[in-house]
């Protein structure tokens, strides 16, 4: 027997989880279930699947999604069709975010520590939260932790330090507050811009793995299925010292010295210039805050000289950005991570406004700036600057209570920090983690978090498609764990708010007397059950304004290349670079065996921690697949198994993030090692931010061997002739075309080697030909 | 072997390789929809783990003038497969709407048909698959899971082909092109992998099938597969222009 719509909306406000199940446009309409086994009719369980809408929250993006729920279980996670950012796509960190939900060794129960050093003993929640109060209402300083968090858990957190006189901080190992306080400077945002990379003509990226990590994966991905699609297949430059997942779909790759990518910029500026490769109008506004003779230091040949490209290819791109417009120059990464990575990124952004791209379709365009509901729109981790001074104020013993969430600290601060030694004077360190971490091991009161499919939130994804959303969380599943807001609401005594949810719904009812936006209803809470139904709100009525204006810095910074001292010891000196692994991220996703079995798309290493070399370079230090390499800063020493690489510039060393985790589960657990850990202590001039790709490493072999876990075979993978696999065409070429000349090539190659080897003549060589 | 192309439907995939990023995606939305096992790192070292979507990396070039391609490989679904032939227990056949079709419970493990394949597509249970218990919770129930001795590949996602047939069927309407997309081709963020029906003239694949970049893999086997490759463009290729000769193998 079929509910009626009645009977669910009546149960649907009797259930603990009151989800409704996802109702995209365009597909039958189906009836209101709720989710509970417990409360649903037996009939209309078995066999049968819902899909509920909600958001990735704690992953960069603000992503709406949607999971397939059966008998309670979920199954599946997709992208929300209905989603702005998603539009139904995704990416591998979804699916492997699932095994979060149902790991084995997730944290059931809060833990306690009776003494520093001690035991963690499981509690319940009465006494936990007893703990926590006790913690807090001793009077003394307090500071919480998290993830950069926006919308509701955002704000909840901005408000609990608030409510008891404490401090809130954001922490981001892989800092984004340059790029943050770049837009700002350059085009009077206060969130990030929307790359209109779909309509552009050409790309020029600096540093950012867009396409694998940076910042909104998935909707840049999108845009660039988009940007491929035009007639005229789009132009898109890459600059990075490494090829990344990026990089290597680029059409011209430019293997730029480290902290060079300011030079290179202006140097391309100054082409454009000179050239007046754009018009007189974008050129004033270029020059309009520039001091006279600011482009004399970059002139081509010395830029060539010190980016280590040739003179060719730094015309070439001038040429292809000014040409092919309109064209996008963004960046970060690597690029902002360097003592001189502002002025790095404000050369890049810079380009933008010479290009007259900002403001125009396929361009730089605003995201709003108007708020819903005070919720905080942006948000990204506190400079390294002001991380040192916090962590004096906890080794001085200056603060009673440290509230930690959704970061590993003790794994992503490096060593120079000395985090377990501040964490150690601090009275009360108390913890909110799915699983036992290096955090964990320092704290006094661990508190089981939700994962982002048991719990509430809301998200304002950044950046924004170019106009206002509100991404929705529900949870999705039946669960006995808490999430961290209402633990926090809960603990103030609803000094700030009841729970989440109602908190939510509060915002719903301000934006359903705004008569804007994606959802239309008759009554409130039809208006709440569309918005769980869409995964959001959004409302693409908004016209924002952007103009730019580049401004010089007195503060350059200086150049993290350095010469060779072999100052740390015995070893060849390289320039490490770290970067994000495309399946573990910074590490959250370390415990899930999927993203641990994922292999990386360009080495296609998998559950190992590897260190990227130049092949050549290898073979000069008679380095091979597979040698454990010792690498060592100013900072400590960590191992990783050699993997030559012909896509990374000479001198560097490139190490992916993710790894070295003392806890996390089986699957993470004393697994590979920790490049956050040898990092050193090197700031960006201006904002103080961590230079994390500014670090001098000193290389030796340790005389051991391991084989590499990897999905590719033992030969490298060349194409043994041309076209097979990947048949490439050359611009107008049709496939056929090409394949009749690789045909050519490969037998004139064939030919030729049995000339070399067997002296038999070309007319019997052509009889004896079998394909 | 050919076969008799008598179904409604006759389905196929497009790749893309200029829109592929090598992201990944399409492997992790496949191994989550059928229930692939999980690849330790000991089968990665012995070359036994499984993937029924890979996405291969080659090199060209060397440094700093290298380039790297990606290309995403899955079970081609040959209509003159060679794998179909040499199971001794027929556990392998392909059947009416152009599937490559594998039967588990008839499968007795003699690998014969993973020798033949030239895409090396097929994947072997060496081992018996170990999910631990709380992790059998987000299994999806309409793909079985194969146990020890058992041969697995690309079904297509045979099971959102019969869910979609199903519901179109109930509804009393034609399929609409689109509707029954296979995990790899809806998780692609750009789009690189497209699946329809290739009996439908006005499907997106069935367009995409005469683009002019348009190949498949190792041609000179004349598998017929219903896999379709659009190429990689490069614009910084210099393009070699030859005649075509008469009497070519191609």
């Amino acid at each position: 027997m079929k509910l009626n719509r009645r009977e669910f909306l009546s149960l649907a406000g009797k259930s603990a989880a009151g989800a409704v199940i996802f109702a995209a446009c365009g597909l039958p309409e189906k009836e209101l279930i709720v989710q509970s086994p417990v409360e649903m009719p037996e009939d209309l369980v078995k066999g049968e699947d819902q899909w509920y809408a909600t958001t990735m929250g704690d992953f960069p993006g603000g992503d709406g999604i949607i999971v397939r729920i059966m008998e309670g279980r979920a199954k599946k996670i997709e992208g929300n069709p209905d989603h702005p950012i998603t539009q139904g796509k995704s990416n591998a960190r979804y699916d492997s975010a699932l095994q979060m939900l149902y790991h084995p060794d997730r944290i059931r129960e809060p833990l306690s520590r009776y003494s520093k050093g001690g035991n963690l003993n499981g509690i319940s929640w009465t006494r936990a939260i007893k703990e926590f109060k006790d913690a807090l209402n001793t009077g003394g300083n307090m500071t919480l932790v998290t993830n950069p968090l926006r919308g509701h858990p955002g704000s909840i957190a901005s408000k609990f330090a608030s409510h008891y006189g404490g401090v809130h901080i954001n922490f981001d190992p892989i800092e984004q507050g340059i790029l943050h306080k770049t837009v700002e400077n350059i085009f009077d945002q206060k969130s990030l811009p929307h790359l209109d990379i779909g309509n552009a003509k050409s790309i020029m990226s600096f540093g950012a793995d867009w396409l694998s990590t940076w910042v909104s994966p998935v909707q840049y991905s999108r845009f660039y299925g988009s940007f491929r699609s035009q007639s005229d297949r789009g132009y898109f430059i890459h600059v990075d010292p490494r090829m990344s997942m990026t990089a290597a779909n680029a059409d011209l790759w430019l293997p730029v010295k480290p902290s060079y990518e300011g030079d290179l910029a202006l140097g391309i500026a100054r082409i454009i210039v000179e050239e007046k490769l754009t018009s007189e109008i974008n050129i004033e506004a270029y020059k309009k805050y520039l001091s006279p003779g600011f482009l004399n230091g970059y002139q081509l040949r010395d830029v060539s000289h010190r980016t280590g490209l040739p003179e060719e290819k730094i015309k070439k791109a001038a040429h292809i950005i000014s040409e092919k417009t309109p064209a996008i120059v963004f960046g970060g990464g690597s690029t902002e991570a360097h003592t001189n990575g502002s002025f790095n990124l404000r050369a890049v952004y810079g380009l933008n406004i010479l290009l007259g791209s900002v403001g125009v379709t396929g361009g730089v365009l605003p995201n709003p700036s108007s708020e819903i509901d005070d919720l905080p729109a942006s948000s990204s981790g506190a400079s390294m600057k002001e991380w040192e001074e916090e962590l004096s104020h906890w080794r001085a013993g200056n603060v009673d209570t440290v509230i930690i969430r959704g970061v590993d600290l003790a794994h992503g601060l490096p060593n120079f920090l000395g985090i377990a030694e501040a964490l150690n004077n601090v009275k009360n360190v108390i913890v909110f983690s799915t699983f036992e971490d290096d955090t964990t091991e320092l704290a006094d009161l661990v508190l089981p978090d939700s994962t982002f499919l048991e719990s509430w939130g809301t998200d304002i994804p950044e950046p924004a498609p170019g106009y206002l959303v509100l991404s929705v969380q529900q949870p999705v599943v039946v669960s006995n764990s808490r999430g961290f807001a209402d633990v926090l609401l809960e603990v103030s005594e609803e000094a700030i708010g009841s729970t989440q949810e109602n908190m939510i719904t509060s915002t719903i009812t301000t934006l359903q007397k705004t008569g804007t936006g994606s959802v239309k209803a008759s009554n409130s809470r039809l208006y709440k059950k569309g918005i769980q139904q869409r995964g959001g709100w959004w409302n693409t009525n908004y016209s924002g304004n952007i103009s730019g204006s580049y401004r010089e810095s007195s503060k350059t910074g200086e150049i993290s290349t350095f010469s060779k001292t072999n100052s740390l010891g015995e070893g060849t000196e390289f320039h490490l670079i770290p970067f994000v692994s495309n399946s573990l991220l910074n590490g959250q996703l370390a415990p899930t065996p999927w993203a641990q079995q994922n292999p990386d798309p360009m080495s296609t290493v998998a559950w190992v921690t590897w260190a990227e070399l130049n092949k050549s370079e290898a073979d000069e230090l008679n380095i091979d697949e597979g040698d454990i390499l010792l690498i060592k800063s100013t900072s400590g020493e960590i191992e990783a198994l050699a993997y030559p690489h012909p896509g990374v510039q000479p001198g560097t060393i490139c190490i992916p993030t993710g790894q070295g985790n003392s806890k996390k589960g089986r699957y993470a657990e004393n697994r590979g090692s920790n490049v956050f850990a040898i990092l050193a202590d090197k700031k960006d001039s201006e904002t103080g931010a961590l230079a994390w790709a500014a670090t001098k490493v000193v290389v030796q072999r340790s005389g051991r061997n391991k084989k590499v876990a990897k999905f590719e075979g033992t030969v490298e993978a060349r194409p043994i002739e041309p076209g097979v696999p990947v048949l490439v065409l050359g611009s107008g070429e049709t496939a056929d075309e090409a394949i009749t000349a690789n045909h050519h090539i490969y037998q004139n190659q064939f030919l030729n080697n049995s000339h070399a080897d067997t002296g038999i003549s070309h007319k019997d060589d052509e009889t004896k030909t079998d394909h | 072997m050919t076969t008799n192309k008598t179904g409604k439907q006759n389905w196929g995939m497009v790749v893309d390789v200029d829109k592929c990023t090598g992201c990944q995606a399409c492997v992790l939305a496949c191994q989550s929809e059928n229930n692939v096992p999980i690849n330790t790192q000991e089968r990665f070292e012995r070359g036994r783990a499984i993937s029924w979507i890979r996405v291969e990396r080659y090199w060209e070039g060397n440094y700093p003038d290298v380039k790297a391609r990606f290309i995403p490989i899955m079970c081609q679904h040959c209509e003159n497969a060679p794998c179909e032939p040499v199971c001794p227990v027929y556990a392998t056949y392909h059947n009416s709407e152009g599937l490559n079709v594998q039967v588990y419970n008839r499968c007795v493990g003699t690998r014969y048909c993973a020798n033949g394949c030239p895409f090396t597509v097929r994947f072997f249970n060496y081992w018996e698959p170990v999910w631990p218990e709380s992790f059998r919770n987000h299994l999806n129930p309409d793909v079985t899971v194969r146990s020890r001795g058992i041969m697995e590949k690309c079904s297509f996602c045979v099971q959102r082909i019969r869910r979609g047939v199903r519901t179109a069927k109930k509804e009393n309407r034609d399929l609409i092109d689109g509707e029954i997309q296979t995990a790899c081709s809806q998780a692609c963020p750009t789009s690189a992998l497209v699946f329809g029906d290739l009996n439908d003239n006005n499907s997106a694949v069935s367009k995409m099938k005469h683009d002019e970049r348009t190949y498949k893999l190792l041609p000179h086997l004349n598998l017929d597969q219903n896999v379709v490759y659009l190429a990689k463009v490069d614009p910084e290729k210099k393009i070699e222009s030859h005649s075509v000769e008469s009497g070519s193998h191609d």
